[in-house]
């Protein structure tokens, strides 16, 4: 019993401890991509520490949820990792507190508070990348719940860890061609909910054009630290989802013991190492859409998360 | 011929992949503004066709729809690709198609709606008999293939989509023919391949001299001989 | 093997045509040799059906062999291919000077992609003979290489692909309906065979998906858009033969297909003819109503006829039918004979307009009246040959209580008549006005047209009055053929 709460936080620790490294190395990967040496892989460490020392500066005219926003933001992706598969294959302590669905909610909630504090620093530039945030958010409403319920139906259940088991046995199943499917929708998504290219572009500057970035401008301090990690936690949530319960199950401990999740751990790094090349490799070659592209491509993404649904219902 | 013949689990679900990417290979016909993408998804499509087939072929062995494949990929793959960018000079498949009839989003959703269609309808047929799984598969998906084919032509403006149109129409009918008539006897295929090379060269024709005439190739707002039109 | 003697005539002439010069005349000779050495075949092959006991000819067995509906088609086939190969000489001297030979290889390989529906057993290959016929009269269609024919031409070739894809699926579903009851040779009579114990939702599926593909062929709405643009724009004797029997044979695909869905589900196939067939009949009767152009004209009266056809085939019955193949007969002739008027006019005129043409009596007596009898034939009046087969629908139909049907039929088969004799009186009888002098191309018809008017209007009265003893019986066998249901 104490080993199923003790390997849960530990998941929590992992996240927490890792996601800053992840970041750091699709920057530094991309831009040797562009024959470029880039900036050391702990780079975001020595942010981080450097933030954590700053005071803070706060916009007179902002409310409690400007100061709120930025503990909403950290807190939210760890209440996730609590719920998702990410060492072990089999249910942690916490893992029933909530479904996919809720999982979702949760994440969503984040954005939500991140958008409302952009309007409440009365910055322009922050109303006008809440605005565009909403759109692309409300686009991708759709796939995700698609995406969510097909992956229900087949597996029975919305239990993250029953649904890893569907796609693992018998191997055959990886190809079922909703499975497949599901793949590319919700990679589309992952683009399109943390900003990446083709939807946004990570690494501009240019406040008219910038769409994620633009929930973090005007925090200074503990608090842009605290929005920045929980900007990567999410990141690497999204990214385990993917791998660990969608894409490739195998490599979680499935033995109690301490040793197997110890093993688990650089397997699971590496699984999020091939999704951060295979990510550098998209963001290498395509180009930022314009912004009202942005629908075609949701719209894309839609279809076949609809497709998905259709070739799991009609089997 | 009601036996109740079975395929591994691992192809069923290789062939039900095939199908779903063929669906998304039409929409990609469909929907994307350039010429030359158009094209690529078309060859994808062709691709999945015969890959479709082979994997039916492997069990129960049927050299037949091997063959079916080969013909495919050598006609729709390699042989009409280059006979169109023969005929059809280079510079139209730069072009992008800027007016749609309607956006791409509204397109998609509209495709799907068919798509949608597609597979109410063809439930009855597939419910006539103890049916292999490939049939629920691939009946719905040619059929599918076949209304978005139609709905190319009627969604696109220019020449060399609405060939591609015509053409996925008949890549759903085939589609459907691979699980559904797969001991065709092979005549009748190698004169389909036939037919299909003739078609694009008779298109190629009329592209080219459309384009001489008109200068465009956008014929889809060619409008001399609607009735009321003062000549 | 009188068969393949048949069609490699056709082939052979085109074969010779495509080694004549652009400019000679032996591509014209040679098609008008071979064009009547195939009507007195197929005259023969006609009298051989009705006077042997089987009622059938075979050349390769489940491949090649031939009934009475497939020698009624070949007979007529045959004859407006010979009429519009006379037409042919004096309409291309006039039109289009040095491209005898595209002309001519198309012609004739045209013709025979026609001549050979009838004669293919298996029905896969038949639909490979159709695209064969729309492939071979594209360029036909669009020979002016004006912008206007080149668009119609384009329409032409993706509407009937269009329809031949929907086809084709149609056809798969049929082969898969057999394939679950076991058929050894795949052959249009062993589908007949076979019919009562096939499943009739597979059936029907593929009768709708056949019926409205090659729909767009025969000329049926909706997809019939590129019929009046076609017409307008390709030469004449050829819209004689799209017209006349290209649609006629399109539709003997459908009509072999018939008695095999009929032994699934009679009512609804009849149920579905006639309502394709009125909305066909009346969207034909109320553009004809607001026509511009001469030509146009004519290819809305196909729509209209084709849908009475089908109409009377689903009226149902052995009266209905044989009224129904009569007026197939007299529809294949009537054409034919119109759109050489037509094309008489537009040589003379050198417009397409209604409007532009007044007064025709006065400037060439010839074609007026030419144009003028065309118009009433096509029209249905007495004593042509369609006022009798139309009468005989109307006819069985109220014999077999479909009052509402008939009604609907009379009254747009009225408006159509209404229609197109305001426009033909016009331009024969109207009064020269200012907008209708542009007679710069003032010389008389050449001799070919007016041997063919001749020839083309001789069965057009003679059948009206009176159908010959073989030809009739003919008939009779034919109806027979597509099931007295």
């Amino acid at each position: 019993m104490s080993k199923y709460i003790l390997f849960n936080i530990l998941q929590v620790l992992v996240v927490m401890l890792f996601s800053p490294l992840a970041m750091g190395v699709l920057n530094r990967l991309k831009e040797i991509v562009q024959s470029k040496k880039g900036p050391s892989i702990l780079q975001p460490y020595f942010d981080l520490l450097k933030l954590f020392q700053k005071d803070e500066v706060i916009p007179e005219e902002s409310t409690w949820i400007f100061r709120v926003t930025p503990y909403i933001v950290f807190m939210a992706p760890i209440f996730v990792t609590l719920l998702i598969p990410v060492l072990t294959s089999y249910p942690l302590f916490w893992a029933f507190m909530s479904d996919m669905v809720g999982a979702g909610f949760v994440l969503a909630l984040g954005g939500f508070f991140a958008v409302l504090a952009a309007i409440d620093t009365s910055n322009p530039y922050g109303a006008i990348g809440a605005s565009r945030t909403r759109m692309v958010s409300f686009l991708a409403e759709p796939v995700f719940l698609i995406v969510f319920f097909t992956v229900s139906f087949v597996a029975g259940s919305t239990i993250p860890y029953i649904v890893q088991q569907k796609w693992v046995t018998p191997v055959s199943n990886f190809f079922e061609p909703s499975h497949i499917l599901l793949l590319f929708a919700f990679v589309m998504l992952i683009l399109a909910e943390k900003g990446r290219i083709p939807v946004d572009n990570p690494s501009g500057h240019f406040e008219l054009a910038m769409i994620e970035e633009s929930k973090d401008l005007e925090y200074s301090g503990v608090g842009a630290a605290l929005m920045k990690w929980g900007g990567w936690m999410k990141f690497f949530v999204l990214m385990i989802i993917f791998s660990n319960v969608l894409f490739s199950p195998w490599g979680l401990a499935s033995a109690l013991g301490w040793g197997a999740i110890l093993l688990a751990i650089p397997l699971v790094l590496i699984k999020v190492f091939i999704f951060i090349l295979f990510l550098v490799v998209i963001e290498s070659s395509l180009a930022k859409l314009r912004l009202f592209r942005i629908s075609e491509f949701l719209s894309a993404a839609f279809v076949i998360a609809v497709i998905a649904m259709l070739a799991s219902i009609f089997e | 011929m009601q036996v109740l013949q079975s395929t591994t689990p691992l192809i069923t679900n290789l062939n039900a992949l095939a199908g779903g990417l063929f669906i998304i290979s039409a929409f990609g016909i469909v929907a994307t503004r350039q010429i030359r993408a158009s094209l690529n998804f078309f060859i994808i499509q062709s691709l999945l066709l015969a890959s479709s087939a082979f994997l039916l072929g492997i069990e129960p062995f049927s050299l037949d729809l091997f063959a079916v494949g080969g013909i495919n990929i050598i006609t729709k793959v390699w042989f009409m690709p280059m006979l169109l960018k023969r005929m059809v000079k280079e510079e139209i498949y730069t072009r992008r198609e800027v007016t749609q009839v309607f956006n791409i989003p509204t397109s998609l959703i509209l495709a799907l709606i068919l798509t949608i269609l597609a597979y109410f309808i063809s439930l009855p047929w597939i419910q006539t008999q103890r049916v292999l799984s490939i049939i629920h598969v691939n009946v719905p998906v040619g059929l599918a293939g076949l209304f978005l084919g139609a709905y190319t032509l009627v969604a696109r403006r220019e020449a060399v989509p609405q060939l591609l149109g015509l053409l996925a129409m008949e890549n759903g009918a085939f589609f459907a023919g691979v699980a559904i008539a797969p001991d065709l006897p092979l005549i009748a295929e190698l004169a389909l391949a036939f037919d299909i090379l003739m078609l694009t060269f008779v298109i190629g024709i009329l592209t080219r001299t459309v384009n001489e005439h008109i200068g465009t190739t956008s014929v889809g707002t060619l409008s001399e001989l609607k009735e009321g039109v003062k000549k | 093997m009188i068969l393949i003697l048949f069609v490699s005539i056709v082939l052979v002439a085109a074969l010779v045509s495509s080694f004549s010069k652009n400019d000679s005349r032996m591509a014209t000779y040679i098609t008008l040799l071979s064009s009547i050495i195939t009507l007195g075949l197929s005259v023969h092959i006609a009298l051989d059906i009705v006077f042997s006991s089987s009622h059938t000819i075979v050349a390769i067995a489940d491949w090649v062999a031939l009934n009475a509906l497939g020698a009624l088609i070949l007979l007529l086939v045959s004859f407006v291919y010979f009429t519009a190969s006379i037409f042919s000489i004096g309409y291309m001297r006039f039109e289009k000077p040095g491209s005898f030979r595209t002309y001519y290889i198309n012609f004739n390989l045209f013709v025979f992609s026609m001549l050979i529906i009838p004669l293919i057993q298996e029905p896969n290959s038949v639909w490979i003979a159709v695209e064969l016929t729309t492939l071979f009269s594209v360029l036909l269609v669009g020979f002016e290489n004006t912008s206007a024919a080149i668009e119609a031409a384009w329409k032409y070739i993706v509407l009937t692909i269009m329809g031949a894809a929907i086809a084709l699926l149609g056809f798969l579903i049929l082969y898969w309906a057999a394939r679950q009851v076991g058929i050894e040779h795949y052959t249009w009579d062993s589908l007949l065979i076979a019919a009562p114990y096939m499943s009739p939702v597979l059936l029907k599926a593929s009768f709708v998906f056949i019926l409205v593909g090659f729909g767009a062929k025969v000329g049926l709405v909706p997809l019939h858009t590129w019929l009046p643009d076609a017409h307008s724009q390709a030469p004449s004797p050829v819209c004689a033969l799209l017209s006349g029997v290209e649609t006629t044979a399109i539709l003997y695909v459908i009509l072999r297909l018939l008695p095999i869905v009929a032994a699934a589900s009679a009512v609804d196939v009849n149920t579905w003819l006639i309502v394709v067939g009125l909305i066909s009949v009346g969207s034909a009767a109320f553009l004809l109503l607001q026509v511009k152009d001469f030509k146009r004209l004519f290819a809305f009266s196909t729509v209209e006829h084709m849908g009475i056809i089908l109409v009377a085939f689903g009226l149902g019955g052995n009266l209905a039918h044989i009224a129904a193949i009569l007026q197939i007969i007299g529809h294949a002739i009537t054409k034919s004979f119109a759109f050489y008027a037509a094309g008489g006019v537009l040589l003379l005129m050198g417009t397409r307009e209604i409007s532009k043409v007044r007064g025709l009596i006065r400037k060439s007596p010839v074609s007026a009246i030419a144009l003028l009898l065309g118009g009433l034939a096509i029209a249905g009046a007495p004593p042509f040959a369609l006022f009798l087969s139309e009468f005989s629908i109307i006819k069985a139909g109220l014999f077999k209580g479909e009052y509402i049907t008939v009604g609907l039929l009379v009254i747009f088969i009225a408006i159509a008549f209404f229609a197109i004799m305001n426009h033909v009186s016009r331009m024969v009888f109207g009064r020269d006005d200012a907008k209708s002098s542009i007679d710069n191309k003032s010389y008389s018809l050449p001799i070919s047209s007016k041997i063919t008017f001749a020839i083309a209007f001789i069965p057009i009265i003679a059948f009206g009055l009176y159908i010959p003893e073989v030809l009739y019986k003919l008939t009779i066998l034919a109806a027979a053929t597509v099931g007295g249901w």
